[in-house]
């Protein structure tokens, strides 16, 4: 058995340094001045903001009706299996969603799309939840938004 | 793959058995003056030794074997959000700046089927351990691109970037079999930048938080926000005792800023922090099930990863042994 070192030509090692070092050069450039949009040289940035430690805590779900049950609102499930999308990506586009409440359509479409068994949606609106907390404990009190709402149509 | 010399990718010369492993651990000063490194005829700073430090070929054949087994696990089952998006209608479509520089199109089922499967059976092909530029660059392409659709819909999770790094370098090792026990200087450069860009994902988030949350963050709420959006049973009662998630907050954040300093420790000292941070993934995971996945694999890479697959095949059945040994030369 062969346990000998194999060693790197001075070529091998020069292009491999200058790899590391553009990499380097692009995640730290991404940390100081990019954001999201650089991926995979954005900063990481995963539970970095700073929540004030009395306010709220705003989470958003959609509410939905089907032929079945055409004046209840029922919450759904915002995930990628039910609509093609998370709750986050809807959350940041809640102003785009606002504007242009028909874009909710293509979520009842794609919820069709993907659960073709289940009742079809014939209305759909977004809802955002505020949990009150106040000196960094949940206290209890839940306000509650509708924000933008769709219908399939008469 | 024994026999000498190896030409391919610029390997100059084997050096007769040193004996001693110095594996993962950083040379003694004055290194560069055993005839191994006069060998090479080149004259490697301080910093380029401790970059090319030789690893164990069957570390790298070991983490490898992992990545992309990782990576079937992954696109089938831990990250399928991208998947999801082809069906997505394109208006939800938000092009990264790498879509804009590559003009890739929004999400189809057609495209997403494409590069789940296509990246599960390069990964499947790339553990046999055969052509391992070929498939492991597939492999690479593939699941950037996979995850390249799931961040294009308005959210990227941030956990993910260092795997990129994994998969482009792994494959520059070329030929690396889990018998093979001979060091390299490539399979060691490429241990070391896996290692260096997870542990860069520590130092950078505690920049991140600097940059995004202020210098207040570590007395922010944070944390309270994230187990009242997605706590376990579990972890609610840390809402009822505040100063724990504020602690907690103090102690993370040093940890991640001074990570850098796991590259400075013994190799037993190492190891210890390795282990610490897996103790910390597996509390977060608990609390908020929320899991680096991609990160923890990278971090085996500061394991001698080659002592567990010499553990396991002592181990397995003889029947099992000889289909490993067939798909990925796993021999003694």
């Amino acid at each position: 058995m062969d346990t000998g070192v194999i060693r790197l030509g001075a070529a091998s090692k020069a292009w491999r340094a200058a790899v590391v070092a553009m990499l380097a050069g692009l995640f730290c450039a991404g940390s100081l001045v990019g954001d999201d949009p650089w991926w995979p040289f954005g900063p990481w940035r995963m539970f970095s903001t700073s929540q004030a430690s009395t306010g709220s805590v705003v989470s958003t779900g959609i509410e939905v009706q089907t032929a079945q049950a055409p004046r209840d609102w029922v919450p759904a499930p915002l995930t990628p299996d039910t609509v093609g999308l998370n709750r986050a990506e809807i959350e940041g586009r809640i102003p785009q969603i606002v504007a242009h409440p028909s874009r909710l359509g293509t979520l009842a479409a794609s919820h069709a799309a993907l659960r073709p068994g289940a009742p079809a949606w014939t209305a759909l609106r977004v809802v955002r939840r505020q949990i009150v907390v106040v000196d960094r404990k949940p206290t209890g009190e839940v306000r509650q938004q509708t924000l933008a709402q769709w219908s399939a149509g008469p | 793959m024994v026999g000498r010399p190896v030409t391919a990718d610029g390997r100059v010369a084997i050096d007769p058995p040193s004996g001693v492993d110095t594996s993962g651990a950083a040379d003694p000063p004055g290194a560069a003056d055993t005839p191994a490194g006069r060998d090479t005829g080149v004259r490697t700073p301080r910093l380029g030794r401790w970059l090319f430090d030789p690893a164990p070929m069957s570390r790298l054949a070991a983490l490898r074997l992992l990545v992309f087994g990782f990576v079937v696990v992954d696109v089938l089952g831990l990250h399928t959000s991208g998947w999801y998006h082809g069906w997505a209608d394109p208006v939800w479509y938000e092009p990264l700046l790498l879509g804009d520089a590559l003009h890739l199109p929004a999400a189809s089922v057609a495209l997403v089927e494409l590069l789940r499967w296509g990246s599960v059976a390069a990964a499947l092909a790339a553990m046999t351990g055969r052509a391992p530029r070929l498939l492991g660059w597939t492999v690479a392409v593939g699941w950037t691109w996979y995850q390249y659709v799931a961040f294009s819909y308005g959210k990227v999770d941030h956990d993910r970037a260092d795997f990129v790094v994994a998969l482009a370098l792994l494959p520059t090792v070329g030929l690396a079999h889990l018998s093979d026990r001979r060091r390299s200087e490539a399979a060691g450069f490429a241990l070391r930048a896996v290692q260096l860009a997870a542990v860069a994902t520590y130092f950078l988030s505690a920049w991140a938080k600097v940059r995004f949350g202020g210098w207040e963050w570590v007395n922010s709420a944070t944390m309270v926000r994230a187990v009242v959006r997605r706590g376990t049973p579990w972890a609610r009662w840390l809402l009822d005792v505040p100063w724990t998630l504020h602690w907690f907050q103090w102690v993370l954040f040093t940890a991640e800023l001074t990570a850098p300093v796991i590259f400075l420790l013994s190799e037993r000292w190492r190891r210890r922090a390795v282990a610490g941070w897996f103790v910390f993934h597996a509390m977060t995971y608990a609390a908020i099930t929320i899991a680096f996945w991609p990160h923890l694999v990278m971090m085996l890479a500061f394991l001698p990863l080659e002592r567990g697959a010499e553990w396991l095949r002592e181990r397995l059945p003889r029947r099992v042994a000889a289909t490993l040994r067939s798909v990925s030369g796993w021999s003694s």
